[in-house]
């Protein structure tokens, strides 16, 4: 199976390689795996008090449409919100690169990467807040 | 074992494609005779043949879709992280006595956690299994990098 252009593109000269301080409390770090391969990727998103994503790092071990998928979404998460960043899908990645079906998962791995970065970053901000804060965000999200 | 070579001998005798003279089932024999042949090496290789089970129980390890089943725990996810790290590392080096050290590690790692899945799988522990399969994965993906490395040397001492 012939990888496309953009898919080459991105393996042999992957952007944003690296590894960010994981106990930066400005840090999300997503580590996940796809036991279908035995790929494991790992992406760090540095995150603004603002809220905005200045900075992203990847490393994955997996086939190329994996490190593709990772690196693009580093690209493409600079500068946005949580939010925005939490929106982007396996579907957009898999467009961008013109994954075959066979290699979809190699995006959804991207996509959930993305997401457990975001859910680790505000776990630490959530722990950051004061207890009292804390408590009063909990007794928000329950109302 | 001895028996199932015999079955196989048995069975690919009588499915034999030059048994047959008419071109349609001697079209048929050639498949029969290629999902008898896919059917042993999926026997015979213990790997194969617990994934095997494992997928009669529901849950194919093959299918590539993450699913939540089969989501490995973190901390293994870190442990398989930081050896593909420090197998770069050796890789960079090339320092092969030293890959082959980390081989030997990880193939009594695999070998455990196929024991441990074939156990579940005898148990009907669906979970365990789908767990252990899962850790067979990456260590296996771990000794193909390993092999790779021996290439490299190899082919540019």
């Amino acid at each position: 199976m012939a990888y496309s252009d953009k898919v080459l593109e991105h393996y042999e000269k992957p952007r944003n390689v690296g590894t960010l301080d994981k106990d930066d409390p400005n840090v999300g770090t997503g580590l996940v795996g796809a036991p279908a391969c035995g790929d494991v990727m790992r992406l760090q998103l540095k995150v603004s008090d603002a809220g905005i994503i200045q900075d992203a790092r990847f490393k994955t071990f997996g086939c190329g449409s994996a490190i593709a998928s990772s690196s693009l979404v580093t690209e493409w998460v600079k500068g946005k919100t949580l939010e925005e960043a939490g929106k982007i899908t396996n579907v957009e990645v898999a467009k961008e690169l013109s994954l075959p079906p066979v290699k979809i998962h190699c995006s959804v791995l991207a996509e959930d990467a993305i997401k457990a970065a975001i859910a680790d970053f505000q776990k630490k901000r959530a722990a950051r807040a004061t207890p009292a804060t804390a408590a009063a965000a909990t007794a928000e999200t329950v109302k | 074992m001895p028996a199932l070579e015999a079955k196989y001998r048995a069975l690919s005798l009588e499915l034999h494609p030059d048994r047959q003279a008419d071109p349609k089932a001697r079209r048929l024999a050639v498949d029969k005779t290629a999902t008898l042949n896919d059917g042993l090496k999926v026997l015979r290789d213990p790997v194969k043949r617990a994934f095997y089970l494992l997928k009669l129980k529901g849950v194919d390890l093959e299918r590539d879709e993450a699913g939540e089943q089969r989501q490995m725990p973190i901390e293994f996810l870190e442990e398989v992280m930081d050896r593909r790290e420090a197998l770069d590392a050796v890789r960079a080096a090339k320092d092969v006595p030293r890959a082959q050290a980390m081989a030997a590690e990880v193939e009594g790692l695999k070998a455990q956690a196929l024991e441990q899945a074939q156990k579940a799988l005898t148990a009907d522990a669906v979970k365990e299994a789908t767990h252990q399969l899962g850790r067979v994965r990456y260590f296996t993906r771990f000794l193909e990098e390993v092999e790779a490395i021996e290439e490299e040397a190899l082919a540019a001492p």
